[in-house]
């Protein structure tokens, strides 16, 4: 038993056929990075000539065993990789802790105006309900008119983003010439680069001023925000959607067009049905994208923390999860700080999951199609 | 399938009609008036337009649809693009027609454009109406299904909900619940009307019916320009000004589709048209928005980003070098077929290259006349709240001087291209002994001099007092300079003496040029680096050594190739020919390489080099205040952003550094070494969930636990990091993919070989992976240069930064430990994407073109990384097809 681990630890960092001497350097090599990490945790100081050691170390066993090394190399690689992945979560559950225990579900507070209980899908049946929701001098923490503001950004790109999406990559996928193909794509996946800063920079500058001349509103609003993050959105869903498309194997579509269908009745009934999973995560993919936009929101939306009156109210405003933490964080205090962790994990969640789910549906698509191809 | 298409489609085109004519006339309109609605819709034309004003700006429309639909027909006409759709060409027609229509009716009646489009709509819904009753009366022959269809009707039942609960709003008022039995009947009338008759009425009336009271509805002005409608309920309202574009929108839309169904003959392949003209014009609707906001960008930014650009001719010159050997590449893919039409095709492809060559010329000409070639303008900046006009001009200026950096980055680059086009002349041409001897003696010297310069580094030029930098090191630089150019000479010498032809000589003389070439280039780049070492600069009379003989090398490099080039045209054998083609690529190396190490003295010494009155300067002429200037506090020109780009610069390297050896090192061990399951498989789906997750959870991080142990404050390091974190999975999926991506084939071959296993992955795995990674970074690192809600939170912003980080000065070395320190990576810095938020966060106080001409900057950056990256996948993607 103990064998046996040893022998599948020695195979896992050496390899199947090593020697006692790249044993040696290779175990020289890792011990000193792993003393250099020791060092870096308690006594950081000295930790840069410890580095200098490992190099050493290392270069001097690449020369001398360099497959070993080299393969020692790629698995601290991973290691690393990983330990980083996995510490960024636990440290930010880790640090979302305190204020869970502290509040409950008072970071749920639905509030309380004009002298009644806003009407929030009758959860007011469960969540506790206060006059004061965002108050951090009082310690009142209410996460739900973030949580509202994110999901109506979300529905309002999502309703722009998904059939303007759906029609892009259908164009591109199946109607687009060949020619007009190659200028389209690349065209979108570059527009899919625009940094959300200008985006929303021109909706600071821009379509703040259009919106309170065509839509009497005083600036800012959730319509504004939910537009501009949908066209945000649109590349990723056009670029997956048209990858799902474009892997609908031809000679589905070829057996329609022999049996004499028109391209339109082959889309609609082959293409679109076979590769709809696929659209669909990518609609997921864009939605996790207008979920986690930041700055776009920030920038053209006050950092109000005032619940939708009336609810679906689009031209009200106020923060969502995102620019909650970007505008809140320099000035916030302890206590608040913690609760803004709260928001991140949630966006860690929500965000982690939809990207799980839609990886999830596109996995199970291409095992699909790869049976019946 | 597209062949019996095509006999059918030209069956049809041969009884084309006054229907189809009316119809192709119908979409043209509707399409313009789509167009009109986008154009509506971004105010670029008040809808309260009319007369005059309205008629020159639908002139414009005019003279953009004349110039497109004219360029087409024309280019169909000479064959070069021929179109043979008789849809195409009746729907283009169609489109001129009815702006030329649209635009002398609003010379001659004085109507508004919000009336004008209402009664557009109108007309539009009275010829589908009149289309769908021609084809049930069946007056003209169509093939419609006995009905529209059940997705039909669902949405025609929606449009019909929505409008029937406006209008009972309106009528009855919200408060009673008539309005929803009137929203109610709507829906259900449209839906039966729509699924229960035969296709060709069931398409077009109910289509009719809402265009229609759409047009109605704007061109009674029941919702004119003026129009506002504000429930008390929401905080904000609906103005004609908002409403009328999307009615237009809608209209035409639905209009166009109907049209497109009715001009096809309906049943399955006027579906197919329908369905298709709609899906173009959400494309079009896409593609605009999409080119609006680049383009608007551009023109808000562009001027102030380019307040004070000049540059010298000669530096613009040497920019034109790189160009020059893209577009004759481009010129040199071969044309595509030998069809009549391919001359048209020729003429295409040398344009490029001919605009390059008048460039060129402009340029010569402003050296030779010296006078300045200036575009001048204005741009605003901000002074105390208020807007400011300030003058400016981009200029090209006649100074014969190039920037040192100006010239090594172009001329490395041109020869390690031309290294890479140049192949082999092993064993080509006839062995002389003294070459040999030269061959053989060369390393050694290079080796020597290499050690010499090693030995100044560690001891310094004056070792114990003596002055051995000073005399040696003297000798040594003007010894390997002399050799240098000899050697230099040596393939000029070999091709102009001897007997036999030109191209024979050239040919025997093969390995003068590769002895020549690479020799002179080791010399001389040995020597340079000595010199820096030895701090010595040897001259003669006011010339420099080693620029002097680096110059004479590439003038005898140019010359050399010049030759072969010439005996290339002579010669008539087809291998002779490749050997002298490779012995050009060699030639050119060698004058890039050459004028690499000249400006790379001077970038080194400090000391300019003048020849003839051009000459190679530190200080170069190309000034470009905006991103070579930090801002200037007092002064009447604002200054630039400097900081913020080099800001952006460090994180770029910082995150890459950190990223791209993890990232890779993972994914080579992921895919060649672990075995394939549960692990790899989760780390896949934490690494895919990890790229997806929101960046301001990374800034959370950064700020929560990287400030606190980097020094307590915003640092630039903490956002290297930052980004380096978000950068890394993406650089792990990528790579993953590309080593994937790598046929098992190459690995069994090479394992069949008897390699070993990381052999194998070393020089089979990795080279054939490397174009999917760098590829996979180049767009990663376009990504991550954009980011900024992580910045906000690690790096802070600055409005008006006056001081830019100082990285590599920065760094100090300590008694006591960490024994090394960077203040500058430990304290915050602007950069490019907090730079436009710090614009927005200032409020009133923040200037909006400068904001604009960051976010220009910026966008500048990040969208040259990502074509780029693109550029190059696609490139590599062909390569590997074509293999």
């Amino acid at each position: 038993m103990i064998d046996d681990v040893r022998t599948n630890t020695r195979e896992t960092i050496l390899g199947g056929d090593a020697t006692e001497g790249s044993l040696l350097a290779v175990g020289a090599s890792a011990a000193t990075l792993a003393a250099t990490i020791l060092v870096f945790l308690f006594r950081p100081a000295i930790a840069v000539p410890m580095v200098g050691a490992f190099i050493f170390v290392t270069a001097l066993g690449w020369v001398t065993y360099q497959a070993e090394i080299a393969r020692l190399l790629t698995l601290i690689a991973t290691v690393l990789t990983v330990l980083t992945v996995t510490f960024i979560t636990i440290f930010l559950f880790a640090s979302a802790f305190p204020a869970f225990v502290e509040h409950g579900l008072g970071l749920l507070l639905v509030p309380i105006q004009g002298g009644e209980v806003r009407w929030f899908f009758w959860l007011d049946a469960v969540l506790p309900t206060s006059t004061s929701y965002w108050n951090p001098a009082g310690g009142a923490y209410s996460l739900i008119p973030a949580i509202w503001g994110t999901v109506m950004v979300t529905l309002i790109a999502g309703a722009i983003a998904g059939p303007l999406g759906l029609f892009g990559a259908l164009f591109i996928a199946e109607v687009a010439s060949d020619g007009l193909r190659e200028i389209i794509k690349p065209g979108v996946e570059v527009l899919a680069g625009i940094p959300s800063i200008v985006y929303g920079f021109i909706g600071f500058q821009v379509l703040n001023g259009f919106v309170q001349q065509s839509f009497l509103d005083d600036g800012a609003s959730f319509l504004i925000a939910g537009v501009v993050v949908g066209v945000m959105a649109l590349p990723t869903v056009v670029s997956v959607g048209e990858d799902a498309l474009s892997s609908v194997p031809d000679a589905m579509g070829d057996g329609s067009i022999a049996m004499g269908a028109t391209r339109w009745q082959t889309m609609k009934s082959i293409s679109i049905p076979a590769a709809f999973s696929g659209i669909s995560a990518g609609v997921i993919l864009g939605l996790g994208r207008a979920i986690g936009e930041t700055m776009a929101v920030a920038a053209i939306m006050a950092a109000g923390v005032g619940l939708a009156n009336p609810l679906f109210d689009v031209f009200d405003a106020s923060a969502t999860l995102t620019s909650l933490i970007a505008v809140n964080y320099g000035s916030a205090s302890e206590s608040t700080v913690d609760v803004l962790f709260v928001a991140g994990v949630m966006l860690f969640v929500i965000v982690a999951g939809m990207s799980v789910v839609s990886q999830y549906i596109e996995r199970q698509m291409r095992e699909k199609l790869r049976g019946e191809a | 399938m597209s062949e019996g298409y095509a006999t059918e489609t030209t069956l049809v085109n041969a009884e084309s009609n006054v229907y189809d004519r009316g119809l192709d006339a119908a979409i043209g309109l509707s399409v313009l008036t789509f167009a009109l609605g986008m154009v509506t819709l971004v105010d670029a034309v008040p809808l309260s337009a009319s007369g005059a004003a309205l008629g020159e700006s639908l002139g414009l429309i005019l003279a953009v649809v004349v110039g497109g639909v004219g360029i087409v027909g024309v280019s169909s006409w000479a064959n070069v693009t021929p179109v043979e759709s008789q849809r195409v060409r009746g729907i283009a027609l169609g489109l001129v027609v009815s702006t030329l229509g649209l635009t002398v009716l609003a010379y001659a009646v004085p109507v508004t454009l919000a009336t004008l489009l209402g009664l557009t709509l109108v007309v539009e819904a009275v010829a589908v109406a009149v289309a769908g009753v021609a084809s049930r009366v069946e007056t003209v022959d169509t093939s419609p299904n006995t009905s529209a269809g059940l997705l039909a009707g669902v949405v025609f039942g929606a449009l019909g909900l929505t409008l029937g609960a406006a209008i009972g709003g309106s009528l009855v008022g919200f408060d009673s619940p008539a309005w929803v039995a009137v929203a109610l009947g709507a829906g259900l009338v449209l839906s039966a009307l729509t699924v229960l008759p035969r296709e060709d009425v069931g398409s077009t009336i109910p289509a009719a019916l809402v265009v229609g009271t759409l047009g109605l509805t704007i061109a009674t002005a029941v919702v004119g320009v003026g129009w506002q409608w504000n429930p008390q309920s929401l905080s904000g309202g609906f103005t004609g000004g908002a409403v009328i574009p999307i009615f237009v929108l809608v209209g035409a839309i639905l209009s166009s589709w109907s049209a497109a169904k009715c001009r096809a003959g309906f049943g399955a392949r006027g579906r197919e048209f329908g369905a298709f003209l709609v899906i173009n014009l959400n494309v079009f609707l896409m593609v605009a928005v999409m080119a609006t906001i680049v383009v608007f960008v551009t023109v808000k930014g562009v001027g102030y980003a380019l307040h004070g650009f000049t540059i010298g001719a000669l530096s613009a010159l040497v920019l034109l070098a790189p160009l020059l050997v893209v577009v004759v590449n481009a010129a040199r893919t071969p044309a595509g077929t030998d069809d009549w039409h391919t001359g048209a095709r020729q003429l295409f492809r040398l344009l490029p290259l001919a605009a390059v060559g008048s460039v060129a010329a402009v340029l010569l000409s402003v050296l030779v006349t010296g006078d300045r070639l200036a575009y001048p303008f204005t741009y605003s900046v901000q002074v105390n709240r208020a807007q400011q006009s300030l003058d400016t001009a981009i200029a090209v200026t006649p100074e014969p001087t190039v920037g040192s950096l100006l010239l090594v980055a172009p001329a490395l680059l041109l020869s390690v291209y031309f290294f890479r086009t140049y192949g082999s002349l092993r064993n080509v041409g006839s062995r002389v002994g003294w070459a040999e001897t030269i061959r053989q003696t060369l390393p050694l010297a290079v080796a020597g001099t290499v050690a010499l310069t090693g030995l100044f580094l560690l001891v310094g030029p004056r070792p114990l007092g003596l002055p051995l930098g000073g005399t040696l090191g003297v000798a040594v630089v003007v010894l390997a300079a002399v050799a240098a150019v000899v050697l230099a000479a040596l393939p000029l010498a070999g091709v102009l003496a001897g007997e036999g032809t030109l191209a024979d000589r050239a040919q025997d003389r093969a390995t003068l040029f590769t002895l020549g070439v690479f020799g002179s280039l080791a010399l001389l780049t040995s020597a340079l680096f000595l010199q820096a070492t030895a701090t010595v600069t040897p001259s003669v009379g006011p010339v420099n050594v080693v620029p002097g003989v680096a110059l004479a090398g590439a003038v005898a490099a140019s010359a050399a190739t010049a030759l072969v080039a010439y005996a290339k045209r002579q010669s008539g054998e087809t291998l002779q020919r490749r050997l002298l083609g490779e012995e050009i690529a060699l030639g050119l190396t060698g004058v890039a390489g050459f004028l690499t190490l000249l400006g790379l003295h001077v970038a080194v010494t400090k000391v300019s080099f003048t020849v003839l009155g051009v000459s190679v300067a530190n200080a170069g002429t190309l000034s470009w205040p905006m991103t070579m200037q930090t801002y200037i506090p007092l002064g009447t020109e604002p200054g630039g952003i400097l900081p913020a780009v080099v800001g952006t610069v460090w994180l770029v390297t910082g995150a890459t550094l950190f990223a791209v050896p993890l990232g890779v090192g993972a994914a080579v061990f992921l895919t060649e070494y672990a075995e394939q399951g549960r692990f790899t498989a989760l780390v896949e789906i934490a690494t895919n969930a990890l790229w997806s997750t929101p960046s301001i959870v990374f800034g959370l991080f950064g700020a929560a636990f990287l400030i606190p142990r980097l020094g307590g404050d915003e640092s630039l390091l903490a956002g290297m990091l930052v980004l380096g974190f978000m950068l890394l999975p993406l650089v792990l999926i990528t790579s993953r993919e590309a080593v994937k991506s790598v046929p098992d084939e190459y690995r069994d071959a090479s394992a069949a070989l008897g390699v070993s296993q990381w052999e194998t992955i070393k020089s089979v795995v990795l080279p054939a992976a490397m174009p999917g990674v760098i590829t996979g970074v180049i767009l990663g690192v376009g990504r991550i240069a954009g980011e900024t809600a992580p910045l906000i939170l690690v790096l802070g912003s600055t409005l008006n930064a006056t001081e830019s980080a100082q990285v590599l000065d920065g760094f100090r070395f300590t008694a006591q430990p960490p024994f090394v320190a960077n203040d500058a990576l430990l304290s915050a810095s602007a950069s490019l994407p907090t730079q436009v938020w710090a614009v927005i966060a200032a409020g009133v106080s923040g200037s909006p073109s400068m904001g604009w001409a960051s976010a220009f900057v910026l966008l500048l950056v990040v969208l040259t990384f990502y074509a780029v990256g693109i550029t190059a996948r696609t490139y590599f993607r062909r390569k590997l097809t074509h293999e």
